[in-house]
Formats: structure tokens, sequence, C-alpha cells
């Protein structure tokens, strides 16, 4: 039984990695450059939750999720903003330069955040409530629940956006080739700027989620850019459903060791195991889904 | 200048304080100062530049204020046990691309920090070490204030000396382009592995050496020093100041560390002024602080050496490359099928073939940028089939590509002197060689100028003139005369029969047979991996099989 609650507990936290790998691997497709303030994003969705929870109407049953469409738009609309100062200006520049202006944007979001809020661990309201269920002997909090049906309606919304939309024919075309894509039409800067909005949506999402559970600080987000990368690294760089694999997987593995040694074993595990796959098989584990361009 | 200024600024401005941000400023210089060497001119983000700096400082930490050490003794420990740290995890870790580098290299710095919080007993966990000992030179206790701002500043100028001197001289060069164009140095003759490996191993001596001065600085030693923000203020510095370079790294860390004095009123959040400064740095200003100086007073250019020979090197008579049935695959596809050639000294051989015949991929396997399945590629006695590019290249094997890839950075002498940075004792001994191969092909009047903006004739004679610098036994062109007018045709044509004349034998890739036949002794065509024909260039246009293979009918 207590096996099937850790389960519940990985497969929540993982639903919420996974958005965030989501994300990071969209941007990825679409620019070749890696993001690396996405786990500063997701501490920033966190904290917005925090922020606007005070202006919940107290008597509403489903206090939490009425933020989940209000982080989403303002997230989005804060990926603009990244793609705007720290990608569109560079891109044709070497990889390296984008790295390294994201890493910029994310000291400023991680320290902007710090003096707005201050170090200490907060919490968000919870998206249904804070309660648990007992279903038959299995203690389930109700958190955990909505965080799984929440993260997995936004992952089927993004599978239904990609693969049966226009927008979503042309959001590929631009992953797949810019160069082509642009040949063919397709107004490649502004499918860019959707997927930054759209990754950084996924982000926030990740943090309102997580920030209940596992309350947010304004560092929080280190950790989570190299949980991000794990996961696309074990689902192989480029593959979408991979992302998705991997995070599940690194969060089972993450809480599990937990439950049996500690969290700073699992994490100094899952680092270490990132270190062997990267020299062993930087392909990842499931082989290279999209050609790397960078 | 700048180290007047700073000497000036200390001995009259300094209050105790603005001494104290001096000093650390000084810390952050000689980290920077090792960044440059590996990110700066190595081209790798190398994000363990923090762990390096923590290790230093806890070796000195704890082997100072628990085993009670000096300095005479902390010190080297400080800078070798990053340095094998570096030459341990280096070899696997350099061989991944950047961001997987960068990755890679920031796990190790989380491994580092979890290990220091986590293991009390021997670093104090999260509280960390007091009581570290000050420094003692010469049985001389250096007080606080102005003295330990000069020692640390000491090991700045200490350290920049060196760091210029490497980057300016061979080394700094050759790393530059293994940053610029890998392949292109290992073909050159460069040990790319090599470089990459010593430029981490390096940069980790010189953060152990800072780290440990941020140490005595400061007195206690706590996992601060292995977060992130360390790595960040190093970055920062590197990229604001000038990317490469040691007056970038000391204006950068003089500049940064007294931002936050600026800002004061941020008070703790200085780090923002980081983030927007580095933003702001790399999208407005590439090259940095530095980079715009040198626009604003652009430095004169180098008078220009005198063109010089390089020593002749023997090139015995008959076969100098013989290649033995060469196999390659790709996934389920035999790109080269069993290909065997003889390259005789001075002779000109041509390879032929439609696209996607495995020409190029003749080449890279012969010049070690494709390991073969199968097959001899035989120098002498030599068998250099899977052999490194750089050892392929010493044995005498230089080639151009398909693709010219010249290091936009560079002028076209510097260009062409990188392929003698492997064999000449100095640049300016390489730079009157490579002088020596453009006047050769008629391009000497080019070696001022950038090679950024040549137009593409121009830049595959630099481009030759950069393998004819090695003096090559033989020579690889892989399609040399494309998008060349008829007359540069007809001049690139009597270069390569030059060159044939000094006993080099020339393979050369072509499509253009009106340049090629006139030009090869000998021709082999393949298709789809295989020989075709291998004879008398007359013969090819007769022949029925290299007919139908060109024109798709059924062979």
């Amino acid at each position: 039984m207590i096996t099937l609650q850790l389960l519940v507990n990985g497969l929540a936290l993982g639903a919420a990695y996974a958005l965030v790998a989501l994300g990071f691997v969209l941007v990825l497709n679409a620019t070749a450059a890696v993001n690396f303030a996405q786990g500063d994003l997701v501490m920033a969705g966190g904290l917005l939750g925090v922020a606007l929870a005070p202006h919940l109407p107290g008597y509403l049953p489903l206090p939490g999720l009425l933020l989940l469409p209000v982080v989403l738009v303002l997230m989005a609309g804060l990926g603009l903003l990244l793609a705007a100062a720290a990608y569109l200006p560079l891109r044709r520049r070497p990889p390296v330069a984008v790295f390294i202006s994201t890493i910029a944007a994310g000291i400023i979001l991680q320290n902007g955040a710090s003096v707005l809020f201050g170090p200490e661990p907060r919490a968000a309201p919870p998206l249904l409530g804070g309660g648990t269920l007992d279903l038959g002997g299995l203690v389930v909090a109700e958190q955990s629940l909505a965080i799984i049906a929440v993260a997995a309606l936004l992952i089927a919304g993004q599978q239904w956006l990609f693969g049966r939309t226009q927008l979503g024919r042309r959001l590929r075309a631009t992953a797949q080739d810019p160069e082509m894509a642009r040949a063919c039409g397709v107004p490649v800067t502004a499918m860019i700027l959707i997927t930054f909005a759209l990754g950084t949506a996924f982000a926030g999402a990740a943090g309102l989620l997580l920030a209940n559970r596992y309350f947010v600080t304004p560092t929080a987000g280190g950790d989570l850019i190299l949980k991000a990368y794990i996961a696309v690294t074990i689902g192989g760089w480029g593959s979408v459903p991979g992302a998705v694999a991997g995070a599940l997987l690194i969060a089972l593995f993450e809480v599990g060791v937990s439950s049996v040694l500690s969290y700073p074993v699992a994490l100094g595990l899952l680092y270490a195991t990132l270190l062997v796959i990267l020299v062993a098989r930087p392909q990842g584990l499931f082989g290279e889904a999209a050609r790397r361009r960078a | 200048m700048m180290l007047a200024v700073l000497v000036a600024y200390a001995l009259l401005y300094a209050s105790p304080y603005g001494l104290r941000v001096l000093t650390v400023a000084g810390v952050y210089a000689l980290a920077a100062i090792g960044f440059q060497i590996v990110f700066g001119l190595g081209g790798a983000l190398s994000l363990a530049h923090g762990a390096f700096f923590g290790i230093g400082a806890y070796a000195t930490g704890i082997l100072g204020s628990q085993w009670g050490w000096g300095f005479a003794a902390t010190f080297p420990v400080s800078l070798l046990v990053p340095l094998l740290l570096a030459l341990l995890v280096g070899l696997p870790v350099l061989r991944l691309e950047s961001h997987y580098f960068a990755l890679a290299t920031l796990g190790i710095a989380q491994v580092v920090h979890l290990l220091a919080v986590n293991s009390p007993d021997l670093t104090g966990g999260a509280n960390g070490l007091p009581g570290v000992p000050g420094i003692v030179l010469f049985g001389w206790a250096v007080p606080r204030g102005l003295p330990l701002a000069a020692v640390v500043w000491g090991f700045v100028a200490l350290g920049g000396l060196l760091a210029w001197r490497l980057a300016r001289g061979r080394w700094g060069r050759a790393l530059t382009l293994v940053r610029d164009d890998p392949l292109a140095a290992g073909t050159l003759g460069l040990d790319v592995g090599g470089l990459r490996l010593a430029a981490f191993a390096l940069s980790a001596v010189y953060a152990g050496a800072a780290g440990a001065l941020a140490v005595h600085t400061q007195r206690v030693v706590s996992p601060e020093v292995l977060e992130f923000p360390v790595m960040v203020s190093v970055l920062t510095i590197a990229v604001v100041g000038g990317r490469g370079r040691v007056a970038g790294a000391i204006l950068g860390a003089v500049l940064l560390l007294h931002l936050p004095e600026w800002f004061r009123f941020l008070e703790r959040s200085y780090l923002i002024v980081y983030g927007v400064a580095l933003l702001a740095t790399i999208v407005l200003a590439p090259h940095g602080l530095t980079g715009l100086l040198d626009r604003l007073f652009p430095a004169r250019p180098a008078p220009m050496p005198r063109p010089e020979a390089p020593p002749e090197k023997a090139i015995p008579n008959g076969p100098l490359l013989r290649v033995e049935g060469l196999i390659k695959g790709f996934g389920g596809v035999r790109a080269v099928d069993g290909v065997s050639l003889t390259l005789e000294a001075g002779t000109i051989t041509g390879l032929i073939g439609p696209n996607g015949s495995g020409k190029t991929t003749l080449v890279n396997l012969i010049s070690g940028l494709e390991t073969p399945d199968g097959g001899r590629v035989l120098m002498g006695n030599a068998d250099l089939a899977g052999q490194r590019p750089d050892r392929i290249a010493r044995a005498g094997i230089a080639r151009t590509f398909q693709a010219v890839s010249l290091p936009e950075g560079a002028s076209v002498l510097a260009a062409v002197a990188a392929a003698r940075l492997e064999r000449d004792g100095s640049i300016a001994l390489a730079e009157a060689h490579a002088l020596w191969a453009l006047e050769r092909l008629g391009a000497a009047d080019l070696a001022a100028k950038p090679c950024a903006g040549l137009p593409a004739a121009l830049r595959r004679r630099v481009e030759l003139a950069r393998a004819l610098a090695r003096q090559p036994a033989v020579l690889l062109l892989d399609e040399p005369a494309a998008g060349l007018t008829d007359g540069e045709k007809a001049e690139l044509a009597g270069h390569l029969r030059a060159i044939a004349a000094t006993g080099t034998a020339l393979l050369v890739v072509e499509h253009d047979m009106g340049f090629l036949l006139p030009l090869a002794g000998h021709v082999l065509c393949l298709d789809q991996g295989r020989p075709l024909y291998a004879g008398p260039p007359e013969g090819v246009r007769s022949d029925p099989a290299v007919v139908a293979a060109y024109l798709g009918e059924g062979a």
C-alpha cells in the first residue's frame, strides 16, 4: 500500500516535471536554443500563484484551479517578453549566446523574486482542496490527483494542438526546418514567439501545481532546470513523448529513493546517473528523435 | 596602464571597506582569467568553474582550520585538487557537444555542492568552517587591508601575465582554432582533445587559486562558495569584460564587484544587476567592454612578416599513399564499399562520381574525420586507418573542405599560419611560412584582410594555401573548383600542377570534367561507394558503365 502511495506521489511530481520538460523541449525543437531560464520560469509560475491567491473569492469551491488560466496567460506573456529580450536579438549568433542570455534572464527572475517575496518557502493554494481521499486504504492527497489531472489535460491539449490544428502543423514545420517552413510561407518568427509563450506557460502551470505540495522559493529553479534537462536527455534529445516519459521516470526515482534514503541522496544519484548517461549514451536512452541543429 | 590606475586607486582613495572590495575583485579576476582560458579561448561553456573555485576554497579551509596547515602547504593543494578533478572528469565530459557539456559540468557542480552540504564531519555542513588562518608569505603574516589586497593582486598579475602569454602564443592560437573549427583544427595536426583537456585543467588551477584566496580573505569557508552565484559572477565578468581577454577579466571583475556598491539601494539583490549587465552585454556588445575599447582605439596593424620558405620536406618517389579495400557504412548503407587506390608522388588523381557516390566520405576516411569499418590506409608501411585526424595530418596528409571553413574572426595570415602552429616554434615563424604559402598561390596581398567577407573564390585560395603550408606529401582537395569562373579555374589548375611538380600527390574530388580531365593523370569513378572506372582520363567519357551511372540508365 505504501508502494502504491509512493507511486501516486511520484506520478503527481512526474506530471508537473513533464510540463517543465515539455516546455523546454518545444522551445529547443523550434529554435535549437537551450532555454536555461525554464527552471526559474517554473518558480515564477509558483510565486504568481502565491501572489494571486489573496485575490481569490473565498467562497468558491475550487480556488486554486481558478488561478490556472490567469497564470497560463500571464506566463505566456512573460514567455513573449523572454523571447523578445533573450532570443530574437541573438538568433543569428552561435547557440551559446542564447544559452548565456537565458542564464541572464534566469538570474533576473530569481533575484527579482527574491526582492519581491523574500527567500523563505511559500505555498500556493491547493487546486481542489487541501484534504486527502481514502480510496480503500490508499490515502491520497487531493492535490496529487489534481496535479495529475491538470497536467494530463494540458499535455493532451498540446498533443491536440500540434497534431490536429493548422497552427500545430505550422509549429511543427518550424521545429523541423525553419528555412523550409519560411519558404513555404509559414511566419516563422510568429511561430517561435508562440512556442516560447507555450513553453513558458507550461513552466508556469507546473510551478502553480507544485507550489502547494512542495513549496516554492526564489532559488528553486536551479534544480528544476537540471531535472528538465535530465528528463529530455533520458527521453532522447528533441523527443516530446520522450521528455514526458523521462520526467515521469526521474520523479518516480526521486520519490522512491527519497523514501528509502533521503532527498539529497536521491538528487545526488540523479545527477550521477545523468553524467553516466551523457558519457555513455549522449543521444539519450531511447535514441535521438530530432536531428540536432545546435 | 590599467594596473597603474588600480594601484593609484588602492593607495589614494580606498577606505578599509573599499580595499576589501578591491581584494575580492582580485579574487574574481583570477577566477575569471582561468575561465577565459576554457570558455573564452577554448569555447567550452564550463559550468563547473564555480565548483573548482569552491573545491580550492574547501581544500584551504579544511587543511587550514582543521589540520593547522600553513599557506605554503595549503595553497599548492588548493591548486592540485581541482586540477586532479578536472583531469578525471575532463576526459569523458569534454567529448560532449556544447550544451551537453554545459549540463554535465553543471551536474558535477551540483554533486560537489551536495557533498559539501551533506558531509558535516569534513566540511562543517551548511554552517561551514570558521577560523581559516591568513596568508603567511616567507614568514610574514599578511595583514588585512592594503597588504592583503596587494598580495591578491600580485597573484592576479602573475596569473594574468601567464595567461596573456599563453593566449597570444601558439597554444592560445591553437585553442582558438579548436573553438572556431574543431574539424579543421584536427586536419591541421592539432590534438583537439589534448588542447581542450589542458585548457579545462588549467582553468581549474586558476579557479582553485582564486578559491583559496577567497577563503583567506573571508577567514571562513561555507557552501556559499559552491553555489551557482559564484559561477554566475565569473561568467558575467568574462562576458561583460570581453571574451577570451585577460584584460577583459580584470576590467570585468573590478567593474562588476563595484557595481553592488553603486547600486547599494538594491541591497542583497545586486545579482539582478549582474543579470541585466549580462543580458545587455550579450545582446548589445558581444565582444564586451574590451571589444568596445578596441573599437574606440583600434590597434595598429602588426607589421607583415617576411615570407620564408619552410624547411624543405623530402618527398620520396613512387607510391605515397595506398588505400586498400576501404569500407564505411552508415546505418544499412555502404557509403564506401571496397575502394582501393594508389597515389604516386607528383601525380594528380581525379575522383569523380554522381552525388552520393561516396567521394567526400572517402576523403573523410583517409583524413581521419570518419573511422573506416574495414580496409587499410597505408603511408609507407604505417596503417593510418582509424587514426585520429591530427596523427594522420602529421603523417603528411593535408586536405581542403567542400564547404570552405575559415575562422571568421581571424586575418587571412593568421588563418593560414594555423597550419604551422603544430610544427613551428613561434607564431612569427608560422606567419612567415604562411606568407610563403600565400605568395606561392599569388595571394600574398590578402594576408592582412579578415577572413570574414572574403568572396568564395578567394576563400578557396586561402584554404588551399593553408593546406599547402603544411607541405603535405599527399593533398586531398574536395571540389576546389566549385563556384570559380573559367579564368579562376585555369589559374587554379596551374597552381595544382605546380604543387604536383614538387612531388606532392594530389587527389582531387570534382564534378567539373572540363577542369579535371585535362589536369588528372589518372581518374577513379565511384558509384554507390564502389569503383566503377579506374584508368586514364581519356577513357572516362566513353566508358559505358560511367555513362550509365551519370545518366541513370540501368547499368
